[in-house]
This record gives C-alpha cells, structure tokens and sequence, in this order.
C-alpha cells in the first residue's frame, strides 16, 4: 500500500532546496557589499528571516480574528503554530541582528527603535505561547489567544516602519527596491525558502495542536450531576 | 586600505548561517518529536 505524502512536505522539500541554493549564492557568488564587505551576506538570512516572522504574525492576526467570527478549533490551531514559527524565525533575527551590529556597529546590542520594537514584538507572542501553556479549558485559552494576538499584531506594523518614521541606526527595509541587482537574486530565493519552510511548519504544528485539542476533549471529565437534580 | 570599509568579518558570516541552520533543525526535529508522541498517545 503507499502511503500519500503531505502536500506541506512537498512545499517544506521545495524550502530546504531553496534554502541551500540561495544561501550557497548568498556566499559564494554575490558581491560583497562596497563598505561592509563579506559582512553583508547575513542579509541573506536576516532579512528573510524578518519578511516571513511578520508574514506568520500577520497570518496569526487572519486566523484570530476568522477563530472569534467562526469559533472553529482549525482557526485556534493554525493561530498557534504562526505564532510559534513566528516566535521561531523573530529569535533567529534577532540573534543574527546581533552578530551583524557587532561587527558593523561595533557592539552586540543597541536600544534603537528596530531593534526595541523587534525584541517587542519577540516578547508579546511569546507571551502568548506562555498564556496559552497556564489556561487549561480550551475554549476559554483559543478566545485569550486570538483576543491576545489582535492587541500584539499592534507592534508588527511599528517594526516594518519605524526606520522610516523615527531616527534609527538601522537602515532601511532592504527590500529587491533598495538592493543592487545583484544581491536581488539571493535575496528572493531565500525570502522564498523561508515563507516555504514556515508554511511546512505552521502545517505541521497545526496538526499537532488538533491531536491535543482532540485528546483534551475526550479526557474531559463527564459533566457532574447537579445536587438535587432528578439525577442526584 | 579604504577607510571605512570592514575587511574580513568571515567568522560572523559564518556564525549568523550556522546559528540559522540549528535553529530551524532544532525546531523542525521539535515538530518531528512532539508529532509522534502525539500519535503514540492516540494509539
């Protein structure tokens, strides 16, 4: 008998392939960068990175608000694994941030608004994956949740244009607009091996959140009976 | 030597992708884990 294999694993292989072909230009064939040198291939992974960690939080902002319309555990289910990988990929940023400003800035850390508003950003959805871990009736956890997100999503939009708002240290958005064409190429395949990789990621972390929902429902105690009722 | 511009710097190149890579193995090799104790605990 042969066994179907998952779309998302197809789109997860398609990820990983992009992933190695873009990085492997992303080193050894782009130019280096005219005053930061070798140094600026980390936008290869940085910039990716920061792309599709908002896409996944813009994707938990959709299903929190389709979860409070329909009231559907799919909805709480896809909410969670887009902030989980979410989380995932805003960590990677940062850690890479972090190697980059240490070796063009000079230091590890600075309290620049990019920088601030990313580690935010971290911290809220974070917050969320920890709210979600103490509430144990799983109705009342998918409302908090998606109630949660909404007031956290406020902070995705302020990290995207803040450099453009308010004084930074960061540049601004490296996007194919702001890149010389040469730099294009890597750029996108990786931008593309990350989103590919999330959706495999947020699929599969999905599933794993309906087998706890359906274990919890079928743990669920029966109701107790009322005192005095027919059936006391 | 032009000035302002950062020669070498391979070693943070290097240490960004690694960081990369390890991160999203250690969290796929997650997904893999927590999946199947899941369906173990279904059967």
């Amino acid at each position: 008998m042969t066994r179907r294999i998952h779309w998302s694993n197809w789109v997860g292989l398609a990820g990983l392939i992009l992933l190695l072909v873009g990085s492997a230009v992303g080193l050894f064939v782009a130019p280096p960068e005219r005053h930061m040198g070798d140094v600026q291939r980390i936008m290869y992974v940085h910039v990716p990175s920061a792309w599709v960690a908002m896409v996944c939080y813009t994707f938990a902002l959709v299903c929190a608000i389709a979860f409070l319309l329909q009231r559907t555990e799919r909805w709480d289910a896809r909410m969670t694994g887009a902030i989980e990988v979410g989380v995932v990929l805003n960590a990677l940023l940062l850690a890479q941030g972090m190697i980059w400003a240490r070796a063009t800035w000079g230091v590890w850390w600075d309290w620049d608004v990019r920088l601030t508003t990313s580690l935010v950003m971290l911290l809220l959805f974070a917050g969320i994956l920890a709210l979600r871990s103490f509430v144990e009736d799983p109705e009342r956890r998918a409302v908090w949740s998606a109630v949660t997100t909404i007031v956290a999503f406020v902070d995705v939009p302020l990290v995207y244009f803040c450099v453009r708002w308010w004084r930074s240290l960061h540049q601004i958005q490296s996007t194919p607009d702001t890149v010389d064409p040469a730099m294009v190429v890597p750029l996108r395949l990786n931008a593309f091996a990350f989103l590919f990789l999330a959706i495999w990621m947020i699929s599969r972390r999905a599933d794993i959140e309906r087998l706890i929902r359906r274990r919890e429902h079928v743990s669920e105690p029966p109701p107790l009976a009322i005192e005095g009722g027919p059936h006391a | 030597m032009p000035e302002g511009v950062i020669i070498g710097g391979w070693n943070y190149v290097i240490a960004a992708y690694s960081l990369t890579a390890v991160g999203l193995a250690a969290y796929a090799w997650s997904l893999a884990h927590r999946a199947r104790r899941r369906a173990d605990d279904e059967r």
